[in-house]
C-alpha cells in the first residue's frame, strides 16, 4: 500500500510529461490511423496500381497507362451507370429529405404515442439491405407478389408487365423502396436535431409574435443547416454506392436500366474477372466523389456555416 | 454313409448358391480392389471438394462416405448455391490458393478458367495404370456432352458429371382435356398434344393464354392463366435457352466454326421474333424469372407449358411438393419446323475439374474417377429414384426404365442425344451478360428481333475484338 502511494508521484511527472509532448496526440490516433491503412489505405493504392495494369483473371500482367480508364470512359455501360445512379440519388434523396425534415417537425410537435412511434419508424433503417430486398421482391414480384397480385394486377394498375421487369419502371421501384428504407433515418436524425435545438430564440420569437412559418425558416432551417448539410452529404454518398437491394431485386436489369456503377463494378470484377477495368472503374467513381465531396464541403463551410 | 453323402452334398450345394453371387460379379469386386489398392499411397489425405447443391448432390453425398471407407481417403465435399459455387470457387481457381481440390465448374465457365490457365488436365493420370481404373468404361458415358466439355486442345480436363439439360414440359391434365383438344382443333386444324415443333409450341401458348373469369378445362379461373412461361432474367441461362432453343433450331448460330460473330442472321431475326411473340403469352413477370421461379410457377398451376432444367423438374413434380405432380408431361425439345434433322437443345453438361494449385491431385483424381464409375452412378440413379444419368447404362436401370413418369426419362434422353457443351469462350460470362440484355429487350419489346440481331453482332463484335471468340486450339 505504501509502496504504491510512494510510486505515484514518482510517474506523475513522466505522464504529464507525456501528454504535453508534441507527439501526444500522435500517439492516441496511432491505432485507428494503423488500422485505417491497412485496411483501407493499401487496397486503395493497390486498386490504383491494378488500374494502370492489364489484369484479367486476377494475374496482373502489363503496365498499360490509361488504357483501362480510356476504355472505361469510352463504354456506353459505363456512362449508363453514371446516368442510372445519377437519377437514382437525385430524386430518392431529395424526397428522404424532404419527408424526413416533414415527419421530424411533426414528431417534434409531441405526437400522441411518440414514444411507439419511434420505434417502429426506425424499423426499415434497421433491417439489412438484403432483408429489404427480399422483403419488396416478395411484396412486388411479378404475378406471385402479394401486393402485385393483390392490389396492382386486381385494380388493373399495372397490367401486362411487372414492376422489376419493366425497363421503365424497374428503377423507380428500387427509388420507392430505397425512399422506404431511409426515408425513417432522416426523419429520427433530424428529430434529434430539433430536439437539441436552444429554447431561448423560440421564446423571444413567441414575444416578439412571429408566425410557424417565419419561426421555421428563420429560427429553426438556419440553427438545423449543419445537420442537414451533414445528412444530406452521408445519404447522398450512401445512395450513389448502393448495391445490396438493386443486386437483390434486379441485378442491374432489365437490360442496364438499373445498373449502377456499384453492380458494374462486381459484375466486372467477380464475373468477368477484368480486374484492371474494374478498379479504374473504382477510382474513377472516387475522384468524382472525392470532387463533389470537397465542393460541397467548401461551399457548406463558407456559406451555410455547415462544419 | 449313403445318408451323410447326400446331406454333404446338399450343404455344398447350398454353400455354392449362396456364394455363388460374389464370385458372379467380377466387376464390383474388382472396383472395389482397384481403388483400395490405388488409394494405398494417399491414405490419410484430406481433399477438399466444392459442388452445388441440388437433389442430385445431396444423394450423392450420402455415396461419399463408402470411397472414405474403401481408401482411407477423406473428402471434405462442401455443397454450396449455384451461384456461390462459380464466385467462391472461381475465386479460389484463380487466386492460386488451392484451398479446394476439386470444383465443379458448368460448362460455360470452362472457357475462362481454361484461358487463366486454372485447370489440371487430367492426362498423366489417366495414363498412369497405378491410378487409371481399367473398368471405368469410358465408351459408357453419353457420347457427345462428354465428349465436348471434359476435352480441350486435346487434353482431358474431367469425367462428365452432372448432365444438366433443357426438356419441354406441359400441363396433360390441359392437353388430353377433350373440351380443350376439340376447341384447339377447331381453331388451328391439328389435334392438341405435346408440341413437336416450336410452331405448334407458340400455337398452344397463344390457345391457353386466358384472363381470370374464363375457363380453363371446364372450370372458371381464379386468376390470369398463361400459355408459356421462360426463364427471363439477365444473369441466369436465358440467353442460352435463346441462342440454343431457339436461334439454333432456326438454323442461326452465335458464332461461326471459326468462332467468328455470326448473330445478325435472317435465322437469329425469326428466332428472335418467335421469342418476343412467346413472351406476350407469358406471365408479366418473365423478364425477372430464373431457372428456379420457372418450376415454381409451374409448379403452381399458373402456366401451361415451359421448356426447363431437367433436374429442376425432378425437384418439382413430386407428390406433396406440387399440386399438379403427376399432371405434367415431358417431350424432347421442339424443332423447328422443316428443320427437325437438325434440332437442338440446351444443355449445360458439367465437370469436377482439379484445381491446378492442388496439392493433392493424385488423391483428388481417384475420388473424380470413383464418382464417374458406374458403380457408383448406378448407386446413384438407384437411390435418387432416378436422375439426370452421365452413362448411356443408366437408361436400362429400373429407377429409370420402370419410372412412374417415363416421359421425362425419355425427353431427358431425347436432348442428351444432341446436347453439346458450349464453345470454350475466354470471354463467355462477358458475352452471356450482354446477349442476355439484348434477350429481355427483345423479349420485352423494348427492341425489335432485327434490333436485336444487330445489337448482338455488334456487342460480339466489340468483346471479341475482331478475333475469333473461342480460345485456340
Amino acid at each position: 500500500m505504501s509502496a504504491t502511494t510512494e510510486a505515484a508521484p514518482a510517474h506523475a511527472p513522466k505522464a504529464s510529461a507525456l501528454r504535453e509532448s508534441a507527439w501526444y496526440p500522435y500517439i492516441l490516433i496511432a491505432p485507428s490511423m494503423i488500422t485505417l491503412v491497412v485496411v483501407s489505405l493499401v487496397p486503395f493504392i493497390y486498386a490504383i496500381y491494378l488500374s494502370f495494369h492489364q489484369a484479367k483473371f486476377g494475374r496482373v500482367r502489363d503496365f498499360i497507362w490509361f488504357d483501362n480508364y480510356a476504355t472505361l470512359l469510352s463504354d456506353e455501360r459505363f456512362w449508363n451507370s453514371i446516368g442510372v445512379a445519377a437519377t437514382f440519388v437525385f430524386i430518392a434523396v431529395p424526397i428522404e429529405f424532404m419527408l424526413g425534415l416533414v415527419g421530424a417537425l411533426v414528431l417534434n410537435q409531441n405526437v400522441r404515442g411518440r414514444s411507439v412511434l419511434v420505434p417502429l419508424l426506425f424499423m426499415p433503417t434497421m433491417m439489412a439491405p438484403i432483408v429489404v430486398g427480399l422483403l419488396w421482391k416478395i411484396m412486388l414480384a411479378g404475378s406471385w407478389g402479394f401486393f402485385s397480385y393483390n392490389v396492382l394486377e386486381r385494380f388493373n394498375i399495372l397490367t401486362d408487365t411487372s414492376i422489376f421487369a419493366s425497363p421503365d419502371l424497374a428503377l423507380y421501384a428500387l427509388i420507392f423502396v430505397d425512399i422506404w428504407q431511409w426515408t425513417p433515418f432522416m426523419m429520427l436524425a433530424f428529430f434529434a436535431g430539433l430536439q437539441a435545438l436552444p429554447l431561448g430564440p423560440y421564446r423571444a420569437a413567441a414575444v416578439d409574435g412571429a408566425n410557424p412559418l417565419q419561426i421555421f425558416f428563420h429560427i429553426t432551417l438556419p440553427m438545423m443547416t449543419p445537420l442537414l448539410a451533414v445528412i444530406g452529404l452521408l445519404r447522398f454518398i450512401d445512395a450513389f454506392k448502393v448495391f445490396d437491394t438493386i443486386y437483390i431485386l434486379t441485378n442491374g436489369g432489365p437490360g442496364t436500366t438499373t445498373e449502377t456503377p456499384s453492380i458494374l463494378a462486381n459484375k466486372m470484377t467477380f464475373e468477368f474477372w477484368n480486374i484492371g477495368e474494374a478498379s479504374a472503374l473504382a477510382v474513377l467513381v472516387w475522384i468524382a466523389f472525392f470532387a463533389f465531396c470537397t465542393i460541397f464541403y467548401q461551399v457548406a463551410k463558407k456559406r451555410l456555416n455547415a462544419f | 454313409m449313403k445318408r451323410r453323402f447326400w446331406c454333404f452334398a446338399a450343404a455344398l450345394a447350398a454353400t455354392t448358391a449362396l456364394t455363388a453371387p460374389m464370385f458372379a460379379t467380377p466387376a464390383t469386386a474388382q472396383d472395389t480392389s482397384f481403388y483400395a489398392t490405388a488409394a494405398v499411397p494417399y491414405k490419410g489425405t484430406t481433399i477438399r471438394v466444392l459442388d452445388e447443391i441440388t437433389p442430385l448432390q445431396e444423394t450423392l453425398s450420402k455415396i461419399v462416405p463408402e470411397f472414405e471407407k474403401e481408401t482411407g481417403i477423406k473428402v471434405e465435399w462442401e455443397l454450396l448455391n449455384h451461384f456461390e459455387v462459380i464466385n467462391k470457387g472461381q475465386a479460389d481457381m484463380l487466386s492460386g490458393r488451392g484451398h479446394y481440390d476439386a470444383i465443379m465448374l458448368h460448362g460455360a465457365q470452362l472457357g475462362p478458367m481454361l484461358s487463366a490457365e486454372a485447370i489440371m488436365p487430367l492426362d498423366k493420370f489417366v495414363a498412369d495404370p497405378k491410378l487409371s481404373d481399367p473398368g471405368l468404361n469410358a465408351a459408357d458415358f453419353i457420347a457427345t456432352p462428354y465428349k465436348t466439355t471434359a476435352f480441350f486442345d486435346g487434353k482431358q480436363y474431367g469425367f462428365i458429371n452432372w448432365n444438366y439439360n433443357h426438356v419441354y414440359w406441359a400441363r396433360e391434365d390441359l392437353l388430353s382435356n377433350p373440351e380443350e383438344m376439340k376447341a384447339f382443333k377447331a381453331k388451328y386444324g391439328y389435334d392438341l398434344g405435346p408440341a413437336k415443333t416450336i410452331e405448334q409450341m407458340r400455337d398452344i401458348a397463344e390457345f391457353f393464354t386466358r384472363k381470370k373469369g374464363e375457363k380453363l378445362a371446364g372450370k372458371p379461373l381464379e386468376s390470369d392463366f398463361y400459355g408459356i412461361v421462360l426463364e427471363g432474367i439477365k444473369g441466369g441461362s436465358t440467353f442460352s435457352n435463346l441462342w440454343v432453343n431457339f436461334i439454333e433450331n432456326y438454323g442461326g448460330e452465335l458464332i461461326d466454326d471459326k468462332g467468328m460473330p455470326a448473330f445478325d442472321s435472317p435465322e437469329t431475326v425469326a428466332a428472335l421474333k418467335m421469342w418476343r411473340e412467346l413472351w406476350t403469352f407469358a406471365p408479366p413477370g418473365i423478364a425477372e424469372y430464373s431457372l428456379v421461379d420457372v418450376p415454381t410457377v409451374m409448379g403452381n398451376g399458373i402456366a401451361a407449358q415451359s421448356l426447363a432444367w431437367s433436374d429442376f423438374v425432378l425437384g418439382i413434380d413430386k407428390p406433396g411438393v406440387s399440386p399438379y405432380a403427376g399432371k405434367f408431361i415431358y417431350a424432347p425439345i421442339p424443332a423447328k419446323a422443316g428443320n427437325e434433322a437438325h434440332r437442338h437443345a440446351d444443355a449445360e453438361p458439367s465437370v469436377t475439374v482439379i484445381n491446378a494449385a492442388s496439392e493433392h491431385p493424385e488423391a483428388t483424381f481417384l475420388f473424380l474417377e470413383w464418382l464417374a464409375s458406374k458403380k457408383q452412378q448406378d448407386k446413384l440413379i438407384e437411390m435418387g429414384q432416378g436422375g439426370v444419368p452421365i452413362r448411356e447404362s443408366s437408361w436400362a436401370l429400373p429407377a429409370i426404365k420402370d419410372s412412374s413418369n417415363p416421359t421425362l426419362f425419355a425427353a431427358m434422353k431425347s436432348s442428351l442425344d444432341v446436347a453439346t457443351a458450349r464453345p470454350k469462350m475466354e470471354k463467355y460470362p462477358e458475352i452471356i451478360d450482354a446477349m442476355s440484355g439484348i434477350a429481355q429487350e427483345v423479349g420485352l419489346g423494348q427492341m425489335t428481333p432485327e434490333e436485336g440481331a444487330k445489337a448482338g453482332q455488334a456487342a460480339l463484335e466489340k468483346l471479341c475484338g475482331g478475333k475469333s471468340c473461342t480460345l485456340a486450339e
